[in-house]
């Protein structure tokens, strides 16, 4: 008997899982493939890792700039690739060690619910059945395929970012279909590495949800980089290195090596027997309140497989609140100040409120913004280059609603931003906080005083 | 020469004043001019300030005490001198000084906020009744505290004002924005919200405004409302009233209506209705119950020989009770033509001021049968003796004869009556009278 059970070893289940054990829990933890997760073996820490050098190698061919000389600037790929990896594996063995360390049993087996006994929720896993009083889902989520007529998901020139994070060879030219967070990340990849890249989005901007303007600034950064965003373009059809779209009322087709679909990703809500104890869905998420409680007593779920922030941080604060109330403390589950970064070259962040949401929700708002060169540590990092820092706050209280920045290395800044938020600091707090000098960072507190 | 300084009064209504803080002690020298100490009364808070220069002597009370207005609070003097004499209690302490003192009117909240508060203030771990000083009070409200989770510092445990300040400096976790707003907006708070280790956010103090503040709207009443109010209370307050139920066989008074109806369909102009029908069984009735048909008047009892029948009428302005005089000489197309008029007047609002006394009708009928109910308790127009609620007409089993039952229509009568005038004996068979004047009732029209 164990006081949690856990599907899924991802951000959400690992981080669960430490700080349960922790804190005393028996915990059991279920994961049928590798420790970590998407995050950890084929998302967040790889592209990063493939994302930095290759911002490596931007810096070398741009070195001149900066009074450096550079014989030759090249990379090479099987190296990057074989350091992606080691760097993965490094830390897949992290999460091991630290499960050891907080006395948490880890199952490698595809574990299935099979129902609720007195005792409490039974799961099978290979040819063992355990029982735990509380269960927690983390089953993650999976890219999600669009709807393209006679779509051959076989062909070996269409890939997802997870068989786009293990080819052995830069494509000489690259489709992105999907101009979201994930489309971005691998289109600044393959453009700094040299490849022809050309982005389809549906929707009439790159970046989803984030600030209009910034999303604007960095489709044009791209642009003049080489990168050709078609937006407003509906794909129709997809043959083997083709593919054919319609925009403005026009079909037209274009080829590559490599075609990526990078179209969102949905919850994994299949395979494990959730319907053996009734889980409610909704959408194509476990449904969830605020304490992450599922509709059935003592079954939790976090992370992705809840459909509605799929985000690694997302996920580790969920884990720790279901912890946390599993553990007699009382805590719930804000979503007002979770940052959103996009990790291109340059970082595009944001945390809060956007001004068209802010609008959506009829928040009477005021806005300021600079540009980020008004950083002197900007300028000197970032030869040639702009960005913008862009603040929200509340027309009458002046509380801190929204911050969005473009620009390197804003996605390390973002926390400072989110504290603002959950603290509801206004501008006259945010004002008497000292900035280090001289950092980027600094953009945050001149647009706080040029309100 | 040692100076007394007393407790100011502060009003004629002030008997005493709470010492907030005493900015000196025992042995200090002080200056004219200085503060002595701060004091609150339920209503604002002041500070004494030094009219002599010289050394305290000796301090009488400590802060938080509650000092008698006008009692000696510390004795000023030269180092040595004796201050026995102006010890509280004593004979002849109040000195000249009562005119002199500062009337210091200062709200000191703010100063009270920089101080240094020596005293810790223990959250969440009050129960029971509290006390606070309006004073007090008023901050809270100000501030947004909720004062149940606060323990006093004051006399017994009262809550004074600088225990909220206390709680709104150190105890509740806000956010600067949920500060801001409590501060502006007068909305109040709880000591733990939903945000940052509980800290109370905006949200939280949306939601216990949505909650708690805005769900009512008091509206005045209006005069007939106010009217209808105290009479009907002072009816309970003043008399013995109680309620028998009856039913009676309703059948003829279904034939009788039924028979009006046909005749309307013929081209009678009257439309008599039950209730019609009812009233004049009642009115029959009254002429055999003197007692009934009555005013009690606490040491007499005013009968009366004719009927002024009260008929309850329900309008947009609220109940009306106009009544019909003499109704008893009325033939039952007469009676039913003038509870109509009346009834129509009540609600046009053009009805006679003069038949809506009380005093005007000798008993009254309140019929609810229409709207279907079976039984109630009506009030007494005071100083009628009674008051005859009609209820509707439901089917009971009735023994029709030869062991046969079968369901038989019966209407529902509900007396109210004031003991105090008749006895239930009485009341009883009056109202068992109006059942039988209602089965056998016989009408030519």
């Amino acid at each position: 008997m164990y006081d949690l059970a856990i599907i899924g070893g991802g951000p959400a289940g690992y981080n669960a899982a430490e700080r349960a054990g922790a804190k005393g829990l028996s915990v059991i933890l279920f994961e049928k493939k590798n420790l970590g997760g998407v995050c950890l073996n084929e998302g967040c820490i790889p592209t990063k890792t493939l994302l930095y050098s290759a911002k490596l190698f931007d810096n070398a061919k741009n070195a001149s700039k900066y009074g450096i000389q550079v014989e030759t600037a090249g990379y090479d790929f099987t190296a990057m690739m074989d350091r992606k990896n080691k760097i993965v594996k490094k830390l897949v063995g992290g999460v091991g060690v630290k499960m050891k360390h907080n006395k948490v049993e880890v199952i490698k087996t595809e574990a299935m619910i099979k129902g609720r006994s007195k005792e409490g929720i039974e799961i099978k896993a290979g040819d063992n059945l355990y029982t735990a009083k509380n269960l927690m889902i983390c089953t993650g989520s999976e890219s999600a395929i669009p709807p393209i007529p006679d779509l051959d998901q076989s062909s070996e020139y269409l890939l997802t970012s997870r068989e786009m994070l293990e080819i052995e060879k830069v494509p000489e030219s690259l489709i992105i279909i999907g101009g979201g967070v994930i489309g971005m990340e691998f289109a600044s990849l393959f453009n700094s590495l040299g490849t022809k890249v050309t982005v389809v989005e549906m929707l009439d901007k790159i970046l989803g949800e984030m600030d209009d303007e910034l999303s604007k600034m960095l489709l044009d950064n791209f642009t003049k980089k080489g990168v050709d965003i078609l937006l407003s373009a509906k794909v129709l059809e997809i043959k083997g290195k083709k593919i054919t779209f319609e925009k403005d009322g026009k079909s037209t087709s274009i080829n590559a090596d490599k075609i990526l679909l990078s179209t969102g990703r949905k919850p994994i809500t299949k395979g494990f027997g959730l319907e053996n104890i009734g889980v409610e869905l909704f959408g194509n998420g476990i449904k969830v309140n605020e304490k992450m409680q599922t509709n059935v007593p003592n079954v939790f779920a976090a992370g992705d497989v809840t459909g509605y922030s799929l985000l690694a941080h997302t996920a580790y604060r969920e884990a720790e609140v279901v912890v946390n109330n599993l553990t007699g403390s009382n805590d719930h589950m804000r979503y007002n100040a979770i940052p959103s970064i996009v990790y291109t070259n340059p970082e595009v962040s944001s945390v809060g409120y956007t001004e068209k949401l802010a609008e959506e929700k009829g928040i009477k708002y005021k806005v300021a913004r600079l540009p980020m060169t008004y950083a002197g540590r900007f300028m000197a990092e970032n030869e040639g280059e702009n960005g913008l820092c862009k603040v929200l706050v509340g027309d009458k209280y002046g509380e801190v609603l929204g911050v969005h920045m473009l620009g390197n290395p804003s996605s390390e800044m973002m926390y400072g931003a989110a504290i603002a938020i959950e603290n509801e600091m206004t501008l006259k707090e945010m004002q008497e906080v000292v900035f280090p000098h001289p950092t980027v960072s600094e953009i945050f507190k001149e647009v706080i005083f040029s309100f | 020469m040692a100076v007394p300084v007393i407790m100011p009064r502060q009003g004629q209504s002030v008997e005493s004043c709470i010492i907030t803080e005493l900015f000196k002690s025992t042995g200090d020298a002080v200056q004219k001019g200085e503060l002595l100490f701060s004091y609150e009364t339920d209503k604002a808070s002041f500070e004494e300030e030094a009219q002599e220069s010289g050394t305290i002597l000796t301090v009488f009370f400590k802060a938080g005490d509650e000092v008698p207005v006008l009692t000696n609070v510390l004795v000023i003097g030269e180092a040595g001198e004796s201050f026995e004499e102006f010890t509280p209690g004593e004979v002849g302490t109040i000195s000249a000084v009562t005119e002199n003192t500062s009337k210091e009117t200062t709200l000191v909240q703010e100063e009270m906020a920089n101080n240094t508060i020596h005293e810790s203030t223990r959250i969440g771990s009050s129960g029971g009744q509290q006390f606070i000083s309006p004073r007090a009070k008023h901050l809270a409200e100000d501030k947004g505290i909720d004062i149940s989770l606060i323990a006093g510092t004051g006399p017994g445990g009262r809550i004074i004002e600088r225990d909220i300040i206390q709680a709104a400096e150190k105890g509740i976790k806000m956010t600067p924005l949920a500060r801001k707003m409590t501060a502006s907006e007068n909305l109040t708070s709880r000591i733990s919200g939903s945000g940052l280790a509980g800290a109370v956010t905006s949200a939280d103090l949306a939601a216990i405004a949505q909650s708690s503040g805005d769900d009512y709207e008091i509206s005045p009443l209006s005069n007939i409302r106010k009217i209808i109010a105290n009479a009907m209370h002072q009816s309970l307050q003043n008399s013995a009233q109680l309620t028998h139920h009856l039913s009676a066989d309703a059948r003829s008074l279904l034939a009788l209506r039924q028979q009006a109806k046909q005749k309307m369909s013929e081209g009678d102009p009257s439309n008599i209705t039950i209730n019609d029908f009812l009233c004049l069984a009642v009115i029959k009735t009254l002429k055999k119950y003197a007692q009934v048909n009555a005013h009690f008047l606490g040491d007499s009892l005013k009968k009366f020989k004719n009927v002024h029948l009260g008929m309850a009428v329900d309008t947009d302005r609220g109940l009306m009770v106009p009544s019909i005089r003499n109704a008893d000489i009325l033939s039952i197309r007469e009676l039913s033509t003038e509870i109509k008029n009346i009834a129509d007047a009540c609600r046009k609002g053009s009805v006679d001021p003069d038949i809506l006394s009380p005093e005007a009708a000798s008993f009254t009928v309140s019929n609810l049968g229409n709207y279907g109910v079976e039984m109630f308790t009506p009030i007494i127009n005071l100083p009628q003796v009674a008051i005859l609620g009609v209820n509707t007409i439901v089917p009971r089993p009735k023994d029709l004869g030869n062991g046969v039952y079968g369901f038989v229509p019966h209407i529902g009568l509900s007396l109210t009556y004031n003991h105090q005038a008749i006895d239930g004996g009485e009341a009883t068979r009056f109202l068992k009278d109006i059942a039988l004047e209602i089965e056998n009732l016989e009408v030519e029209f």
